[in-house]
């Protein structure tokens, strides 16, 4: 067997529960506009520089001159008090953004998936370590861990990231996990196992891949509460450092002026309120989709 | 019944206990120089010798480790680099202000998210079960700190009806006798019947409260709709139904109740959220509580500080959690 | 139905609101806030205290003398007189009598002796104001003596916003740490009623005060710390704050056409530098630092991150303070020259710079992102880093490879005097403390040496050596000296009385307040 098979194999159920659960969304008004508004987030965050009337302000640019403009037809969204293009800002800051969040639900993945298919795969003592793990983890407040591993780690969008990481990576555990200990009664593994197959094979190419389609669904719709997260470190100062225009930060300096600049706070949030609520419409569907008791098809 | 509870206690032991390690592992063991960082920026290296010799930095790290769960036995969570004081003795001063808005932000999430939750599953599929959704997925959505400063905005700025911040007008705190039975403000004022402080007060909680209440009163809403879905599926509800019992009675007193367990579970959670909410808006609204001691502790790079808040919200959490576990146990359907 | 139930509520509401509007009788204490930007002290300890407790120090104790930097005269104090030796080594202080502690103690010359003895002796915060003394003695009960070790304006040094204090020995412990939250340890005007640490102290009026009372005046201080500027904003806008500070220039415009509140702008003693790592590569090359310096864009910032309250600096000492001169040259924004200084300089075009400012300052934040847009132009990429000032104090001080090329500060009086802003800076440093461009020039500090030792005998002469010393650090572009920034105080329209003094920066003395309703 090549890799590109084995691997081929091992993403099929993944594209087959894609293709399903889009197809299950898609009949639903609400979460087909979610996608569509999805769909040009991403197109937003790819073509930003292009998009942008100002893309030098999304960088490193300033324009005093027009510090603090309410929205014209000039600057849709009106400038920040260094007179940039608060509109320009914030597309970029549609970039890094969904960028930042893929690194940490990803990095999140990366940790909370193998723990997961062990704490199934193996059972017994791994499991309860692991799965105690995950409860001391979970147990911090949510918000919390992250706070104090990014003041310690020192304040920047990378740090952020991975103490998102951190305190994140235990709800894949805990949901991979699920799935596992069913699979591993399952009857091509019984048969991996018969043959002498060892355990660790067993867990990584026939567990892992097999009970990654859901969780990689439920992952991707995470995303919303991390770039609700992200935004929210970068608010107290732990997250992006000025002058990227990540939207926490936009609202974070956008406090001194907002009684005189009402603009200026406002259109960043709308920005992360309708990303956060897209994702979170689409989270809520799959959730139903996923869910047996009350799928129906 | 007794032995889940003892065994939910051990749990909760051997949580707190690895709360403790991870703390002191992201404290001691991550940063280059703990010492330095815990001595302040501007130690001499006397100072930081010192310092050293205190956290026990010199010893092996299971004697560290132990010696940082003695103080923490002891509740002590070392001093502030800023003011040089007991953080056990900070926290518990900007505690009652926290607790006040934590505790008015849950009742709002029981009150208004359980019944909307309850009617959203009656009427599955149904407008008013759509609009509900709405109302809680957007809930959950918008960023905490954003829509304090929206509310500020609108009801202060343009309306002018809500102050903008504090926990009573300045005249009434310096004029007037505060009550101080047991620290909490609004408690104190209404058991010693002074209205005009209450009423002051009130008229100051609104516009926090509501900011810090909107994200819980969603979680509760989403999670009893689904947890309502659930039961009303099960099979006794559908006998209920068959031998004629009213609808309401099914809904409100078979299903409810049956769905107290998740829906403990899911107000403990959400709790933690409108903690974690204050620590986002406190200092919008000029509120002396945990969260606004957290926001400078940032500012300033008041590590213990930061860690004492983190190590204090982390167990009162890990014990509300119990304390949710324990009176689900009292459920008798989930005996084991 | 519905309609006069929305009656009653509001009928309700209206009635609640008389109620509380008349529950103040009309002869209840005048009170007055102070919204501060960030907590009203950091040590009860006046010796210890080098922060913000200014304002609340200033107002609780005395020192001997006070500076009037307006006026560039010594006002009199705990000390009603004092002459000084023909050598400038002995200071003799004629006490003034009759003053009392706030505990009712009697204020002698031991007492002064007993402060400034342990001050010194603590050596914290800014007790090295005090270095020069090598001796108090007590003449008589009225009379003390100050020996010095070499030629120092004591005078400047006595009435220092910090560290100059006399206090009670009864407030000290055994062990000489201070009894935090005692009342009465000062003669100042007002005593502590409560404070909530790190949030707010109120002060109530000392009815025994030597200096007396005028009618109208304030009966209880409060200084509250209200770290968002817009609740400062609204605060003064209803009255609930009587003064309050550091309100963004944008809000200033607005409050300017506000008959509520009276906005004063006023010199002060605070100018923004940009310190640049006159010791490591890249920027030990001269050349470069000029080219720098010319790349700011003095007026644009002043402009934007200021509003126009302030102007480009001349030099290191700040408009208002004696020795600030606008003969000195100036580096105008210019790109061209620029650019030629860049390339004479011969820096490469991949030139990365590392600018350090303290984090959650509005203005250094926007300062440093203009800077940085224009440094783009020429090519020159400057990674701007917002710290914590202890994370960015300690990057300065570290491993000299690691350290940054560019600091931004900024730099505030602690004596009346040019010396506190050359001296801490620029003076030679074998360990850098203050001195964060690292410069080193036995001439400059000969010269700035001298021109402290002439400052009681010669102001003149002293005044010379202190330009002179300037110009040598803007031929060597040690730094960037970005502007000397006015202060905006913003009062409510019943406060009366409120004057400005510099040498004490945003400390208000309520004593000479009064409230006219």
């Amino acid at each position: 067997m090549t890799q590109s098979t084995s691997f081929l194999r091992a993403v099929q159920p993944a594209v087959r529960e894609l293709k399903v659960t889009f197809f299950l969304l898609n009949r639903n008004l609400l979460q087909r506009i979610s996608m569509v508004i999805i769909l040009l987030l991403i197109l937003i965050a790819i073509f930003a520089p292009v998009i942008a009337p100002y893309p030098g302000h999304a960088i490193s640019d300033t324009n005093p001159k027009d510090k603090l403009l309410p929205p014209s037809s000039q600057y849709f969204f009106g400038t920040d008090e260094l007179g940039r293009d608060l509109f320009s800002r914030i597309l970029f800051g549609t970039r890094i953004s969904l960028r930042t969040a893929l690194l940490a639900v990803g990095l999140a993945l990366l940790i909370g998936a193998p723990l997961g298919a062990i704490a199934g795969g193996l059972g017994g003592i791994a499991d309860e370590i692991i799965m105690r793990l995950t409860d001391i983890f979970l147990s911090f407040p949510p918000l919390l861990l992250a706070i104090a591993i990014s003041s310690f780690l020192g304040p920047s969008l990378e740090n952020a990231i991975l103490a998102i990481a951190i305190s994140w990576w235990p709800w894949y555990t805990r949901i991979i996990r699920g799935q596992a200990v069913s699979i591993r009664e399952r009857q091509f593994v019984r048969a991996a196992r018969a043959i002498g197959t060892p355990l660790p094979k067993i867990i990584f190419s026939h567990i892992l891949p097999n009970t990654l389609a859901p969780v990689i669904v439920q992952a991707s719709m995470d995303i919303g509460g991390v770039i609700l997260t992200i935004a929210s470190l970068s608010f107290l100062g732990l997250g992006a450092q000025p002058p990227i225009p990540e939207w926490g930060l936009l609202i974070s300096s956008s406090r001194t002026y907002f009684l005189n600049a009402w603009w200026y706070s406002t259109f960043p949030g709308i920005a992360i309120f309708i990303t956060v609520m897209v994702f979170n419409l689409i989270g809520d569907g799959i959730r139903e989709v996923l869910d047996p008791r009350t799928r129906k098809f | 019944m007794t032995k889940f509870i003892l065994r939910r206690v051990l749990l909760g032991i051997i949580v707190l206990l690895g709360v403790a390690f991870i703390t002191f592992f992201v404290a001691r063991v991550v940063p280059s120089n703990p010492a330095a960082k815990w001595a302040g920026p501007r130690a001499n290296p006397e100072q930081i010798a010192k310092a050293t010799i205190e956290l026990g930095l010199d010893k092996p790290l299971v004697v560290q480790f132990g010696k940082y769960l003695m103080d923490l036995f002891r509740g002590n969570l070392g001093n502030s680099l800023r003011t040089r004081r007991p953080i056990t003795q900070e926290l518990l001063e900007s505690l009652p202000a926290t607790v006040e808005l934590v505790l008015l932000s849950t009742i709002a999430a029981v009150f208004i998210g359980i019944p909307l939750g309850v009617i959203s599953a009656k009427r599955k599929d149904k407008l008013i079960d759509h609009l509900s959704r709405l109302f809680s997925i957007g809930a959950v959505s918008l960023p905490t700190f954003w829509i304090g400063l929206i509310l500020q905005l609108v009801f202060f700025r343009i309306l002018d009806i809500f102050p903008m911040g504090g926990q009573l007008s300045t005249e009434i705190k310096i004029l007037m006798d505060i009550p101080k039975v047991t620290g909490f403000l609004i408690f104190d004022c209404l058991i010693t019947g002074n209205f005009t402080i209450l009423w002051d007060a009130l008229w100051h909680i609104v516009l926090p409260g509501i900011t810090i209440a909107l994200y819980p009163i969603g979680l509760v809403a989403r999670m009893t709709r689904s947890a309502m879905l659930e039961i009303l599926n099960e099979d006794y509800i559908t006998a209920a139904r068959s031998y004629g019992l009213k609808e309401r009675t099914v809904l409100w007193s078979y299903a409810l109740k049956n769905s107290i367990g998740p829906t403990s579970t899911v107000v403990a959670l959400s709790i933690g959220y409108t903690l974690v909410n204050t620590f986002l808006t406190e200092s919008i609204f000029t509120w002396p509580g945990i969260g606004s001691y957290i926001s400078s502790a940032v500012i300033g790079n008041d590590y213990p500080a930061i860690m004492g808040v983190t190590i204090f919200s982390a167990f009162s959490y890990v014990l509300l959690n119990l304390a949710a576990d324990i009176i689900i146990a009292l459920d008798p359907r989930v005996r084991t | 139905m519905e309609k006069t139930m929305k009656l009653f509520i509001v009928l309700s509401l209206i009635s609640i609101f008389i109620i509380t509007g008349s529950a103040f009788a009309a002869d209840t204490p005048t009170f007055a806030v102070y919204a501060l930007n960030s907590e009203p002290l950091t040590n009860w300890d006046p010796a210890i205290e080098f922060s913000n407790g200014i304002h609340v120090h200033n107002n609780m104790y005395e020192q001997l003398l006070r500076y009037d930097s307006i006026e560039e005269k010594i006002i009199p104090m705990l000390a009603e007189s004092y002459t000084v030796s023909e050598d400038g080594l002995t200071w003799t202080f004629n006490l003034r009598a009759g003053v009392k502690f706030q505990n009712g103690d009697d204020f002698t010359a031991e007492d002064v002796k007993f402060s400034v003895e342990r001050t010194m002796q603590l050596a914290a915060g800014a007790s090295y104001i005090w270095s020069a003394v090598e001796s108090i003695n007590v003449v008589d009960p009225l009379t003390v003596e100050f020996k010095l070790a070499y030629k120092n304006p004591l005078d400047l040094v006595a009435a220092t916003g910090y560290a100059a204090f006399i206090y009670s020995s009864k407030c000290v412990n055994e062990d000489n740490t201070w009894i935090d939250e005692t009342p009465g340890c000062g003669t100042g005007p007002y005593m502590l009623r409560s404070a909530k640490w790190g949030d707010e102290v109120i002060l109530q009026k000392f009815d025994g005060y030597w200096g007396g009372w005028q009618e109208n005046s304030i009966d209880i201080v409060v200084f509250k710390k209200v770290s968002e500027t817009a609740t400062r904003r609204q605060m003064i806008e209803t009255g609930e704050a009587a003064i309050t500070v550091e309100l963004p220039y944008t809000d200033v415009e607005v409050l300017k056409n506000n008959p509520e509140v009276v906005v004063s702008v006023n010199p002060s003693l605070q100018n923004l530098i940009g310190m640049f790592n006159t010791q490591k590569a890249p920027l030990d090359n001269v050349k470069l630092r000029q080219a720098l310096a010319y790349a700011f864009p003095y007026q644009a910032v002043i402009d934007t991150v200021i509003g126009g309250y302030g102007q480009q600096s001349y030099g290191m000492v700040p408009a208002g303070l004696w020795g600030w001169s606008d003969q000195l040259p100036r580096y105008e924004y210019d790109l061209e020259k620029a650019k030629a200084l860049l390339e004479e300089a011969g820096a490469g075009s991949d030139l990365s710079l590392v600018l350090t400012y303290t984090a959650g300052n509005e203005a250094e934040k926007s300062t440093a992102e203009l800077y940085k847009s224009e440094l783009a132009k020429l090519g020159v990429n400057l990674d701007i880093r917002g710290m914590p000032w202890d994370s960015q104090w300690e990057m300065a001080l570290g491993d000299p490879s690691q350290r940054q090329d560019i600091l931004m500060m900024y730099w505030w009086p602690d004596l009346p005097s040019p010396y506190s802003f050359l001296y801490s800076t620029f003076h030679s440093e074998d360990e850098p403390l203050f001195n964060l461009a690292y410069y080193k020039n036995p001439e400059f500090d000969q010269l700035i040496d001298g021109g402290n030792e002439m400052t009681s005998s010669d102001i003149e002469a002293a005044k010379q050596m202190f330009i002179d010393a300037q110009k040598m650090l803007l031929d060597d572009a040690a730094s960037i000296f970005m502007y000397d920034r006015q202060d905006i105080w913003v009062t409510y329209k019943t406060i009366q009385g409120f004057k400005f003094n510099p040498a004490y920066p945003t400390v208000v003395f309520f004593h000479e307040l009064t409230v006219q309703n």
